[in-house]
């Protein structure tokens, strides 16, 4: 494929770079920082290679690099970007120089461990952004932990033993959970293809059963929900925001949070249709809990930080609503409201990052007045504020407009057996969040910028140096770009999202069974009901117990129970189905009986 | 039972441990001197011979091959080479790392290395053992000479407690595995391990298999420190001179683990005893689940480094039960896995009780976990490699210790029907927990800062040995694929 090379020279520069900084003599900081980022930016050119590759009509995934990893295994080094990821991986490559470059001298300790982990950490976030396999999405995912938690930990705050303990344990918990998931769609998987592989393409052929799938779906949704964070699982969040140095906190909200909604997109909601299903209500409720709740908790913080982090709670909350409407413009909204976020929370921390080091307090209360000590940053801080409030003619607006417009519109387009609970109400609700999300923006940017200046020490604050301002122009230049152009990337982003939309209704009217491939099964939706009649007929056949299955209201697409000709040759290709599945069969259906499986 | 001369050039591991260890003995008698680093160097040669000649009749050999030795007694085939070569590296590794302990904590005594390769011969004979007789007799010939390793600090009253209760207990251990042996051989009529599956299944006496196969659990519940047969190790693993810990740790451990592949792999395999769906593997999937629990619950609250690392091998034989059970249920990788776990398992044992015997020195040993406080802005490359054999026994890619545990899970996960899957996830919970404990070491290396300059015991072996696992530990987690085809 061409341009496959671009993807293994991006992943690898910065590794790269980390052995080469680790190599250097420890006092020559200089050094380091430099090479830092003469590394980072490297992988930013490197990564606008793909531009050039990249063919915006194309659904499928493009620049493909695959290599056998571990034979005996199937594991693949298989990396490539479809319209999905591919702003994903430019937002990272152009986060980490502009991090590396605002770090400056906020840190003088350990300068090049500093700058090798976060070179490790950009290793780790670009790969599980592009890759293929499973296994190496796992390994990359966990390569992200490490890094942060030594930058949380080392380069922290007053508490930062605890708030990086809690964020690995809480990160942990979450995928390992995930990683039983993993073994359990790749032993099944391995038995239906015939050779055991964690190509994601491959694993993706394969059906699983009804009850597998929500139990994969909860274990994988839990990892990405810690990730998001999705309310109530966001309480690591404000900690590890407050401690972590500003290089920290930037890549933190701008590039970590998306691998949440990433994740629900690149991985669970493809691989468990029936399980995004069963769990979208309670995620889209708990979406939009938390954009409330965030948007109310951020306004009651004295601390900038905590404002920010809870903001977070409350941006990502639209993020995750817009991928579980299901509708294009929902998921582009979604990714695009990714990508807004990335660049406006940047240089919110980036700027609280300059707050600090002239003043080293992060109370707004300490602030007030200073505006007119530093009108440079004033205004270009008031247009990132600007940009993440959702102000029209900026990044922000674009996301959650299509956000909350793709989950109104939700309810018509929603294939069968997928459902939400009052779209337009959860669309309206989440509308508030747009609200109360300027009015505590605002309320910050007036308490640090306006009112009287009545503290001393605000009295002398230096404007914007150079560096500082290298770092801000490309942030403000991104959200205006991204506000008043949306159209380029919403048009790369397209096919890909069509192509999910269409994938997963199709993935979804596929019967359930023992696991098999997509396709193999000939049952459409229509033919849901006598399915689920013959698997019920089996389970009182085996004396399987638990059997109270409603055969009421089944039927599919169509709402009610029709026998087209040639059901009872189905109810035989069904029986036998059964027989060769074996066991596994009766289990499956035995246990979705049980669980209360909602009939379509 | 015959004897074939042709047979010893298959046994040339095992001859060339035995041998030098006897010449140790005796070259100690002759010795004069205080420091034995000769000695040290002596047995690593002799003991990286042995796992030369291994790794040489290793690929004479074809995949399945099983060369019968001695009349039933070995037998010669690729698993079983594999194991002899990690354990002759294994004791290369502690011969290595002994001599600088030696020397600082005053306990010269050369008898230890001819000792060290005694006990390393019983651990080839496990390897290759193809009757319960040898599996007897290997277990023993390690065992005493770790029992003398264990009380060579003769000064140390924690040292001397230590060996007594480990060889009190190591002696219990040994009436239920001869207890054990004796009923499954009149059940069966027979010791031979390939011929027990088959007689065992058409025994007319199962509550013979029963009783025998429960006590063979037990046994070896004792040997790999299992809970509820653990009370030893802990104290036995802090009293012991650091170097015998990493040798009883990784070595005696792998060691009991290559037997049980042996007896409940093979002889006890299939479907023979009726305790139920899993056979014998029901007492032992909940011995695992349990260990894996308590060990690493137990770890958490640990201050002392080498108690808490005691417990995390605790919690580490949990997994290697696991992986047992797997094999007898017949998953098809847990062969493969399981000798995968203990490579990876013992690199990173010995590479960490290596770096906790670089930290202590004569005044200060260094063992709480506060005494390590600011290693990494002062050692920053001893620290970087704790870190990485620490992520490796909490199983964070990309590290050896990661894949091992996916494998070893996956294997699990094989068992038809997914009748382990509980087990999985009571696992990979239980990793989430380690990674607590693990992280305080590194917490306390690089988050915190130093009270008084380190003064690390240096010496050339023992840095050979920090800079050789660390590396090879994240060799093992980047190209698993050579090790794979090595030893599947």
């Amino acid at each position: 494929m061409p341009g496959s090379f671009v993807l293994p020279l991006v992943l690898g520069l910065p590794i790269l770079g980390a052995i080469f900084v680790m190599c250097m003599p420890r006092s020559e900081t200089t050094l380091h920082r430099g090479l830092g980022l003469a590394f980072t930016i490297a992988t930013l050119v490197a990564s606008l290679f793909m531009l050039r590759y990249f063919n915006p009509r194309e659904a499928g995934f493009q620049l493909v690099f695959d290599t056998e990893w571990i034979p005996g295994l199937g594991a693949h080094f298989k990396t490539g970007v479809d319209g999905i990821s591919v702003f994903l991986v430019l937002l990272t490559t152009l986060l980490m120089p502009l991090t590396l470059l605002c770090t400056g001298k906020a840190i003088e300790k350990h300068v090049r461990e500093f700058t090798a982990a976060m070179l490790v950490l950009e290793t780790g976030m670009l790969g599980a952004f592009v890759s293929l396999d499973l296994f190496l999405f796992y390994v990359a995912w966990e390569v992200m932990l490490i890094p942060m938690y030594l930058l949380i930990g080392i380069w922290g705050g007053q508490r930062r033993l605890y708030a990086s303990i809690k964020f690995v344990i809480y990160t942990m918990v979450g995928s390992l959970l995930m990683l039983v998931a993993i073994f359990y769609v790749y032993v099944q998987a391995g038995s239906v293809l015939g050779g055991y592989t964690t190509d994601l393409e491959r694993l993706l052929t394969v059906a699983l059963p009804y009850n597998a799938q929500v139990w994969c779906f909860a274990a994988f949704a839990l990892a990405f929900a810690i990730k998001v964070p999705l309310f109530p699982l966001h309480t690591w969040l404000p900690d590890a925001h407050v401690e972590a140095p500003t290089a920290g906190s930037v890549i933190l909200a701008g590039v970590l949070l998306k691998f949440g909604i990433y994740g629900f997109l690149r991985y669970a909601m493809p691989m468990f249709p029936h399980g995004a299903a069963v769990w979208a209500p309670t995620i889209a409720i708990l979406s939009v809990i938390g954009i409330i709740y965030g948007a109310i908790v951020a306004f009651a913080q004295d601390d900038v930080k905590k404002l920010v982090a809870y903001s977070s709670v409350s941006h990502l909350g639209f993020c995750a609503l817009g991928v579980f409407a299901l509708t294009s413009y929902g998921i582009s909204g979604s990714i695009f409201a990714m990508l807004s976020h990335g660049l406006t929370t940047g240089g919110l921390f980036l700027g609280i990052g300059v707050l600090y080091e002239r003043r080293h307090t992060r109370r707004l209360s300490e602030y007030g007045g200073i505006w007119k000590q530093m009108p440079v940053f004033a205004g270009l801080f008031l247009i990132v504020v600007m940009g993440s409030a959702g102000l029209p003619a900026l990044s922000g607006f674009v996301g959650e407009f299509l956000t909350i417009l793709g989950t109104f519109i939700a309810g018509d387009t929603l294939p069968g057996g997928y459902e939400l609970p009052m779209p337009r109400l959860l669309g309206a609700l989440a509308a508030t969040g747009v609200v109360l999300g300027a009015i505590y923006l605002l309320w910050m940017f007036q308490k640090v910028f306006f009112g009287k200046l009545d503290k001393a020490k605000n009295g002398k604050l230096p404007d914007l140096n150079g560096r500082e301002l290298a770092t801000f122009i490309p942030l403000v230049i991104g959200i205006f770009l991204l506000g008043v152009f949306p159209r380029p990337l919403l048009f790369v982003m397209e096919p890909a999202v069509q192509k999910f939309t269409r994938d997963f209704g199709r993935r979804i009217t596929e019967c359930d069974g023992p696991p098999h491939s997509y396709g193999t099964r000939s049952c459409d939706p229509r033919m849901k009901g006598q399915a689920d009649i013959q698997r019920n007929l089996d389970d009182v056949a085996r004396g399987a117990a638990g059997v109270s299955h409603t055969l009421g209201g089944t039927g599919g697409t169509g709402g009610t129970v029709n026998t087209p000709p040639g059901a009872g040759a189905r109810g035989d290709e069904g029986a036998a189905g059964n027989g060769a599945g074996g066991s596994a069969e009766s289990a499956g259906s035995a246990g979705s009986a049980g669980t209360g499986r909602p009939t379509p | 039972m015959s004897f074939n001369p042709a047979d010893l050039g298959y046994l040339v591991p095992y001859l060339i441990l035995a041998a030098t260890g006897m010449l140790l003995v005796l070259a100690e008698a002759f010795y004069h001197g205080e420091d034995r680093t000769a000695l040290a160097t002596l047995t690593a040669a002799g003991a990286f011979a042995s796992a030369i000649a291994s790794v040489v009749l290793f690929r004479q050999l074809e995949g399945n091959t099983k060369i019968s030795l001695l009349g039933d007694m070995l037998v010669a085939d690729r698993t079983g080479y594999v194991l002899s070569a990690l354990f002759a590296v294994t004791t290369g590794l502690a011969a290595l790392s002994s001599p600088a302990h030696q020397r600082e904590h005053d306990w010269q005594i050369g008898e230890y290395y001819g000792v060290m390769l005694l006990s390393a011969s019983g651990m080839v004979m496990l390897a290759h053992a193809a009757n319960l007789v040898t599996v007897f007799l290997g277990i023993e010939n390690m065992s005493i000479g770790v029992y003398v390793m264990c009380a060579m600090r003769r000064r140390s009253r924690r040292g001397n407690e230590a060996a007594m209760k480990y060889f009190l207990i190591g002696a219990f251990a040994t009436g239920f595995l001869m207890y054990g042996i004796a009923l499954i051989y009149g059940a069966g009529g027979t010791t031979k391990i390939a011929q027990l599956a088959t007689v065992l299944s058409q025994t007319k006496n199962p509550g013979l298999v029963v009783a025998g196969g429960f006590l063979l659990v037990i046994a070896f519940g004792f040997k790999v420190a299992a809970v509820p047969f653990h009370m030893w190790a802990p104290d036995a693993y802090e009293g012991a001179p650091t170097p015998v810990t990493a040798f009883m740790a990784a070595a005696v451990k792998a060691a009991a683990v290559a037997a049980m592949i042996r007896v409940f792999g093979t002889a006890l395999g299939g479907d023979v005893v009726p305790f139920g769906t899993l056979g014998w593997a029901s007492p032992l999937v909940v011995i695992a689940a349990i260990t894996i629990t308590v060990g690493n619950i137990t770890a958490v609250r640990q201050d002392n480094i080498k108690r808490m690392l005691a417990y995390s091998s605790i919690s580490h034989a949990g997994v290697l039960l696991v992986g047992v059970s797997a094999l007898g249920l017949g998953a098809p990788s847990a062969n493969t896995s399981l000798v995968y776990y203990l490579i990876a398992y013992s690199f990173t044992t010995m590479g960490a009780f290596a770096i906790v015997a670089y930290v202590g020195s004569r005044n200060r040993e260094r063992l709480l976990v506060d005494d390590w406080a600011g290693l990494g802005a002062q050692h920053p490359a001893i620290a970087l490699g704790m870190t990485i054999l620490l992520l490796s026994f909490g199983g964070i890619p990309p590290t050896g210790g990661f894949f091992a545990k996916f494998y070893i899970f996956k294997a699990a996960m094989e068992v038809y029907d997914g009748q382990l899957l509980w087990l999985v996830v009571v696992g990979v919970i239980n990793s989430a927990i380690s990674i607590y404990y693990y992280l305080r070491i590194v917490t306390a290396m690089y988050f915190r800062e130093a009270t008084q300059p380190f003064a690390p015991t240096r010496s050339g072996g023992l840095l050979f040995v920090i800079v050789v696992c660390p590396l090879l530990v994240l060799e093992l987690g980047i190209m698993p694929g050579w090790w794979l085809r090595l030893v599947g």
